[in-house]
């Protein structure tokens, strides 16, 4: 009996200690889309009136039922990077999927007829998401009858707005070469670059931690603000110091703090947490979120925003 | 007579000794170049999927040793070196860090060893002829610019797979 006992110990033992080893931090996902720069030459931009002032977005759609060159880069876009084993999420794809999901939220019902529910943020939250976007813009110059490409492909994180990787150039001039030929040569002659600096993103984020950015906020019903004292301490200082133990070597900027908001940026959260599971900003928040309910009796609501940025508001669910 | 062509056959061996000996020398000076990054490496073109052409510019004292020298400082090169662009023809950075030759050098010993796994990426391209504008004399050394392909794509899968860089999604 004590021999089992001890064979049961050691085996649960060697469980533990083998998913700890395996555990693979949170892949971010990264798609590639068409500059604002690009649409607007090329004609893909939807216009409305937002109270007196004309605002255009892309309309990626009609980019891509209409111009098949957008859809030969993103094909070879995604092709390399598949070969390079990181598969991409396709933006056609992920738009029809989006279109999908709405009809079917709309005619879902219960037995008993209750409808989804879906809360006007949830309907703003209803775009095509990734936590890296490879933007990509081209134009073709040309002088007499020669042609050449000029191209950009940039990666940009959603999240903390900051380009970490990108590539250009113009390839060489051609009598000859049609525009599809021009740009999959200009695609094979930058992805490489491209992927060495995304690497090289992806390094520090091992060595770093994550890049996050926080926003804690107060609700209208919250008794209080961020210069409250509890325990002799502004309620400011404590979300700091929490910040300041969590975050990898302590890393993070106090952005703004009044005493209604906070905006923590360059937040380096670690990517696993303390039984070595990978987490993402929510999760890390979510410690902030259970230690002012337990010290501090402060109720909050934890929101997300892809693996990259969470926002906490205090006062009340 | 007969010493005459013991004489000569002496001569004969000796002379084809020294010879080997010297091309000995000239290959193992040629590696030791390699190792030193003693060579230049040139974009020609990167639009093609999954391979370089390159042009590399290898020194040695004997012009046959540069030319053969070429293919595995074309590989050294991509691997550690990487090379600038000119209009038209973006470069391209290194697939390793100087430290990772450090730290696999028994792995790159056998890699760029003569009958090594390096001869796998890289082809001559053309029939291996040099132009004459790429052959120079330098000093007492000949400067020569050979022409090759290699192929990074499966080269860098080849790294990938015995652990000696990281892929994109090692660590997810």
């Amino acid at each position: 009996m004590k021999n089992k006992l001890i064979y049961l110990f050691i085996s649960a033992l060697l469980l533990v200690s083998v998913s700890g080893a395996f555990s693979q931090a949170k892949k971010p996902t990264i798609m590639v889309v068409p500059s604002d720069v690009w649409c607007n030459t090329n004609g893909y931009m939807l216009e409305f009136d937002n109270q007196g002032t004309k605002v255009k977005i892309p309309d990626y759609k009609k980019a891509l039922q209409e111009n098949a060159d957008l859809l030969l880069v993103i094909s070879k876009i995604n092709e390399l990077m598949a070969t390079r084993g990181f598969p991409l999420k396709n933006l056609e794809s992920a738009l029809k999927t989006l279109q999908d999901q709405a009809a079917e939220d709309a005619m879902l019902t219960s037995k008993g007829g209750a409808e989804i529910n879906e809360s006007p943020i949830d309907k703003l939250k209803k775009v095509a998401k990734a936590d890296i976007w490879m933007q990509i813009t081209w134009t073709l110059n040309q002088t007499g009858p020669k042609k050449s490409v000029t191209f950009n492909l940039q990666g940009l994180d959603s999240y903390t707005d900051k380009q970490i990787a990108g590539a250009s150039g113009t390839g060489k001039p051609s009598f000859s070469a049609e525009l599809p030929v021009l740009l999959e040569e200009a695609v094979l002659a930058h992805i490489d670059n491209f992927n060495v600096q995304l690497q090289a993103h992806f390094d520090d984020m091992f060595a770093n931690g994550r890049e996050v950015i926080l926003r804690v906020k107060t609700w209208s019903s919250f008794e209080g603000d961020f210069n409250t004292e509890y325990d002799g301490k502004e309620l400011t200082e404590i979300i700091e110091g929490w910040i300041t133990e969590n975050t990898v070597q302590g890393r993070f900027n106090t952005t703004d703090a009044t005493e209604n908001m906070l905006l923590f940026e360059q937040v380096r959260i670690p990517l696993m947490d303390a039984n070595n599971k990978a987490i993402d900003t929510r999760g890390w928040a979510r410690n902030l979120q259970k230690m002012l309910k337990e010290k501090y009796q402060l109720e909050s609501k934890l929101m997300m925003k892809g693996l990259g940025q969470a926002q906490l508001v205090i006062g009340e669910k | 007579m007969k010493r005459i062509i013991k004489l000569s056959s002496l001569l004969l061996v000796m002379v084809l000794g020294l010879s080997i000996s010297v091309n000995a020398q000239a290959k193992k000076k040629a590696d030791k170049d390699t190792e030193d990054f003693v060579y230049e490496i040139e974009g020609v073109s990167v639009g093609t999927q999954g391979t370089y052409l390159i042009k590399v510019w290898s020194y040695s004292k004997k012009p046959t040793v540069a030319i053969n020298q070429a293919k595995k400082n074309a590989v050294h090169g991509i691997i550690f070196k990487g090379f600038s662009g000119k209009p038209g023809v973006p470069g391209q950075k290194a697939l390793a860090t100087p430290a990772i030759e450090a730290e696999k050098k028994a792995f790159f010993d056998e890699f760029f060893a003569d009958k090594g796994n390096y001869n796998r990426y890289v082809t001559e391209s053309g029939d291996g002829s040099v132009a004459a504008e790429d052959r120079m004399k330098v000093g007492k050394k000949y400067k020569i610019g050979v022409v090759v392909s290699v192929n990074v794509s499966d080269l860098r899968k080849a790294l990938e797979d015995a652990g000696i860089i990281k892929g994109l999604s090692s660590g997810f």
